[in-house]
């Protein structure tokens, strides 16, 4: 390993600063779990890591809001989040998604900022917040800006963070009575990155329709994708066989898949197939 | 006679738990040099030049060396257990894509590890073959001429050979196949497939060689210290006294470790340097190391109309990758028993091993018998449905029982094939109604039973030394690699001297002070060390005996044996020291025939009963229960057979479901763990472990091997739970939901787009 810069700012404000926004070997570092999966084989030479371990300790708490919100901070590690009250009472969804992220070695160290700028499309907790409607604060040099999850990401591995902004924290809205599901399907070991994950979040007119909808698509393509068709055929309609096979054919032709190592783009379309209409049943039951 | 049967908490357990336990990869000595390998990128080709001055000129890196520095201190740098076709750094030419070509030393890894990547190597490509079948006919020849290393008599007629890829062609013939295939009811005939695998060892292959003068030390992760000392002493014509190998515990070895692995290059590289060096791979140099063969096995079987196996025709081959390692003695032992455990009079093996463009493959826990089980067990099932029997009855009614003889002509002795399935299909309460399952996740049970003949003949040597006070130390070169061999073998020779096993002090691993052993493979510890330490336990009780009687003890006494020392030798002094060698007999099969009256010191039998359940919308496959079952003898510690049964099992899951090389011209492409998934333990289903009440008689107090029983049956179980449940039959591995889907599509008559 060629040697580089390794510097430990305190404050948030001054990891931005000794970021680059012209060269991309300057790079913040968190958990450095997915960072050092590319650094071992060479993938990644930096020259100069900031690591964001001694930034202000609010950037590590979670707090709900009165409302049912909540403000989860980028420095937050996914073993803290999945076993947060705040988190798991407002969000059911949230506590058997967030095991299946990766395995508890991983989710001890990775922090909740990482996992969400970091790109690779094979993510879990991209999809999970987008289906949520989270959106993160964005720290750079000239100040903050706000930016929905689903609206990070450009393609694979690439998103709309500038070398020198950092996720401050995401802030996931209420609930307010809407039901969420969310599966991850691998398709070699349980803990493995996703052949396909995929989320939805329903708001109910009634107990049968469906005054709202979000769905949400990860692994199988690109990059985090919310199915727009989809979610428009199921605003506003009634929950049914019939219903949940259009939606789920809409599904199957609306996304575009990639073929890779996890399944053919075939088997990913026929994965989605089946598995929307099983997680639009499970948010509902 | 306590201490067999006794489930004696393994003894080096808390030192592994409590960080204590040494192992190479964490030895660090003064004046220690890194060395870092740069590898080929082409998977055949001549070398033309290698440019090694960026790397030189890096700050910090000591030298960088290449296959023609090494002859420097070794003329002729060539190993192999079986052939001597791997140069210690290439020469000439390279074969696989991950062959080591140049070795950067320095001070700090890291440095030598950037520096590798600096040296340039330019190569002439030659075509090259990577599928074993082609490699047959193929024009593209791996190795000019083929070198048996002349250890192995049944490999002899190979040496000279030119233009082929083959490096052994076993073959079997008892009975008259043809004839009654044309005679029989029934031919069935299928053909099963199986990926190149790893062994996955948590530590890697560590050497650290230490120069000193006219001697060498190495510190080496070996599961076979006598020959590594052997085989380095021939390469630079020394005697064995000369290097002393050195072995602590290993962090796991399955096969990785056997044989010299990197040992060479760290010796040639301390020698040339004179300073003491260390090789420690990363876990992701392992896909460039040593791996598991990749198979095609074609089956032909005849049967009659009352479900009789009456000829069965078996056409194996191995793919060895770019050096032989030690897969023609795979391909040769499991030429043995590739038709499976079945009475048929009949039979017809060819078991080809050829070399390919791929990293080598050689031996892995089992040794390429859970490949043939995984095509025998699969075919048999197959035809049991074919003729509309019961799965479990049709075996039953072919099983092969003691005394009769096997394909080589070998009778059965203190084998328990029989007890193992019934034992399985009492534990899977095979004959009772069975939950098929709802919706869309059906549901589905199998069984698979596979033996195994072990390694021989081979020798095993220990020593027994009573100190004067009574305590006493066994040495032997039986590696304890976490399957708990420092133990039981504890237990043994406690149970000779009548003494607690815990007080009994371990040394293995160190050519120095322990006798010889062929090596801890083969799941031949048990037997062969175990007798070796059983007679070694006896000599010094004997001398023991014979030292009471010289100093007057009357004869059966319960003296102290504190008591006979100090009346011997008039104070606290003196020792017995107890020897013992056990080498087996054995009758090598005729070359035409495989036929020989004894062909294994005994046999290995483990079977395997899976409950799956299928998702029939998405393919996916879930192992709900894993039931294995296996003979081993009278068991030294229950327990540890046990764990072994589970992990051999969970090795061989991940095998069957997740584990796989995947290749693009010759370049693994998935070389990382990230992509390459062992099981993890939401992958683990239900397992239990079964031992069936058996006696090896010619085993140390009736205990035989156990270390690959559970691996047989585990992968044709699945296979056949998987048809069981939703009527598609895999024929090959590993068993992806994709493939399960596709097969289910298929058979509706509706199948997924190819891409």
């Amino acid at each position: 390993m060629i040697p580089f810069d390794w510097v430990e700012p305190a404050s948030l404000k001054e990891a931005v600063s000794l970021l680059d926004a012209d060269d991309s070997t300057v790079r913040p570092i968190s958990g450095g779990t997915a960072l050092m999966l590319m650094m071992k084989p060479g993938f990644f030479v930096p020259s100069r890591l900031v690591s964001l371990a001694k930034i202000e300790a609010d950037y590590s708490s979670i707090r709900a809001g009165g409302d049912g919100s909540l403000r989860v901070g980028a420095m937050t590690s996914l073993a803290e989040l999945e076993r947060s009250a705040a988190a798991i009472v407002n969000f059911p969804v949230m506590k058997g998604a967030l095991q299946t992220l990766s395995n508890i070695r991983v989710r001890n160290v990775a922090r909740v900022g990482g996992a969400l700028a970091h790109g690779d499309p094979h993510m879990d907790l991209p999809p999970l917040f987008a289906t949520l409607g989270a959106r993160v604060s964005v720290v750079g040099p000239d100040g903050t800006r706000d930016i929905a999850v689903e609206d990070l990401y450009l393609g694979y591995y690439q998103t709309v963070l500038k070398n020198n902004e950092l996720i401050a924290e995401a802030i996931v809205p209420p609930l307010n009575g809407a039901r969420a599901a969310y599966k991850k399907i691998t398709s070699r070991s349980a803990d493995d990155w996703p052949a396909l994950n995929m989320g939805v979040r329903l708001e109910m007119a009634d107990a049968n329709t469906i005054k709202a909808a979000r769905v949400v698509l990860g692994a199988a393509s690109e990059r985090v994708t919310r199915l727009a068709q989809t979610e428009s055929l199921l605003t506003g309609a009634i929950v049914n066989d019939g219903l949940l096979k259009r939606v789920s054919e809409s599904a199957a032709a609306e996304a575009r898949f990639v073929s890779d190592a996890h399944g053919s783009a075939a088997y990913k379309r026929e994965l989605l197939r089946v598995y929307l209409p099983r997680t639009i049943k499970e948010a509902l039951s | 006679m306590t201490e067999m049967g006794r489930s004696l908490p393994r003894l080096e357990a808390r030192s592994k738990v409590t960080g204590r336990a040494d192992y190479v990869h964490n030895m660090r000595v003064p004046g220690m040099l890194h060395a870092k390998i740069f590898r080929s990128t082409i998977a055949h080709g001549r070398i033309l030049s290698i440019d090694t001055s960026a790397a030189r000129e890096m700050e910090g890196v000591h030298s960088v060396l290449t296959g023609e520095d090494i002859t420097r201190v070794m003329a002729k740098p060539y190993f192999g257990p079986a052939f001597h076709d791997q140069a210690i750094l290439a020469l000439e030419k390279v074969h696989f894509i991950g062959e080591p070509v140049a070795v950067v030393l320095a001070d700090d890894p890291h440095v030598a590890a950037e520096a590798a990547k600096l040296i340039l190597a330019d190569y002439e490509e030659l075509e090259a073959v990577f599928d074993e079948v082609e490699a047959v006919t193929s024009k593209a020849i791996v190795h000019d001429e083929l070198k048996p290393a002349g250890t192995f008599a049944d490999l002899k007629h190979l040496a000279g050979r030119r233009n082929t890829n083959v490096t052994l062609d076993y073959q079997l013939r008892r009975g008259d196949v043809e004839k009654a295939f044309a005679e029989c009811d029934h031919v069935f005939e299928h053909t099963f497939r199986t990926q190149q695998v790893l062994h996955v060892p948590l530590e890697s292959h560590a050497s650290l060689a230490i120069p000193g003068h006219d001697s060498l030390v190495i510190h080496t992760s070996t599961q076979t210290p006598s020959f590594v000392r052997t085989e380095i002493a021939r390469l630079l014509g020394w005697a064995d006294n000369r290097v002393s190998v050195q072995v602590p515990f290993l962090g796991g070895g399955f096969g990785a470790k056997v044989y010299v692995k990197m040992e060479a290059l760290a010796a040639a590289l301390a020698l040339l340097v004179k300073r003491p060096v260390k090789i420690a791979l990363t876990m992701e140099e392992q896909f460039y190391t040593i791996s598991k063969h990749a198979t095609t096995f074609r089956i032909k079987s005849g049967v009659s109309k009352d479900g009789r196996i009456v000829a069965r025709a078996c056409d194996v081959w191995w793919n060895g990758g770019a050096y032989a390692d030690i897969g023609p003695r795979v391909a040769q032992k499991t030429g043995f028993t590739a038709a499976g455990p079945y009475d048929i009079e009949n039979v017809r093996i060819e078991s080809t091993e050829v070399y390919t463009n791929r990293p080598p493959a050689g031996a892995l826990r089992g040794f390429g018998v859970p490949q043939l089980v995984w095509a025998y067990e699969s075919h048999t099932d197959m035809i049991a449905r074919a003729l509309g029997m019961d799965t479990v009855e049709f075996r039953r009614k072919n099983i092969l029982r003691e005394g009769r003889p096997q394909a080589t002509g070998t009778a059965m002795r203190d084998a328990a094939i029989d007890k193992v399935l019934d034992c399985v299909a009492e534990r899977m309460n095979w004959t009772a109604p069975f939950d098929r399952g709802a919706g869309a996740i059906k549901r589905g049970r199998g069984v698979g039973i596979g033996f195994k003949a072990s390694i021989s003949p081979t020798t095993s040597g220990a020593i027994v030394n009573i100190s004067a006070d009574g305590s006493i130390v066994l040495y032997t070169n039986t590696i304890d690699m976490g399957q708990g061999s420092d133990t039981g073998m504890a237990q043994l020779a406690a149970e000779v001297l009548n003494v607690p096993a815990e007080s009994i002090k371990v040394v293995h691993g160190n050519t120095d002070v322990a006798p010889y052993d062929m090596g801890t493979l083969g799941s031949r510890s048990t037997f062969h060390m175990g007798n070796a330490v059983k007679l070694a336990a006896e000599d010094a009780k004997a001398k023991l005996a014979a030292l009471a009687a010289e100093v007057g003890l009357p004869e059966g006494t319960n003296y102290d044996v504190k008591e006979i020392f100090r009346k011997r030798y008039g104070m606290q002094a003196g020792n017995v020291v107890g020897v013992g060698t056990y080498v087996p007999r054995y009758t090598p099969p005729d070359p035409k025939t495989g036929q020989s009256d004894n062909v294994t010191p005994f046999w290995m039998i483990g079977g395997t009963g899976a409950e799956v359940e299928v998702d029939t919308e998405t393919g996916h496959v879930r192992v709900i229960r894993l039931v294995n079952v296996a003979d081993a003898g009278k068991p030294i510690n229950p327990k540890i057979c046990r764990t072994q049964l589970s992990g051999g099992a969970i090795m061989q899951l991940g095998f069957t479901l997740t584990e796989d090389m995947v290749f693009d011209g010759g370049q693994v492409t998935n070389p990382s763990f990230a992509d390459y998934k062992i099981p993890g333990f939401r992958d683990v289903p239900v397992m239990e472990s079964e031992l069936v009440t058996a006696t090896q008689e010619t085993g140390p107090f009736g205990a035989k091997g156990i270390g690959e029983s559970s691996t047989f049956g585990v992968s044709p179980a699945i296979a056949n739970a998987i048809e069981d449940a939703v009527g598609v039959r895999i024929t090959e591995l590993p068993i992806r939901p994709e493939a399960v889907l596709r097969a289910l599509r298929a058979a509706e008559g509706r199948p997924l787009e190819a891409v």
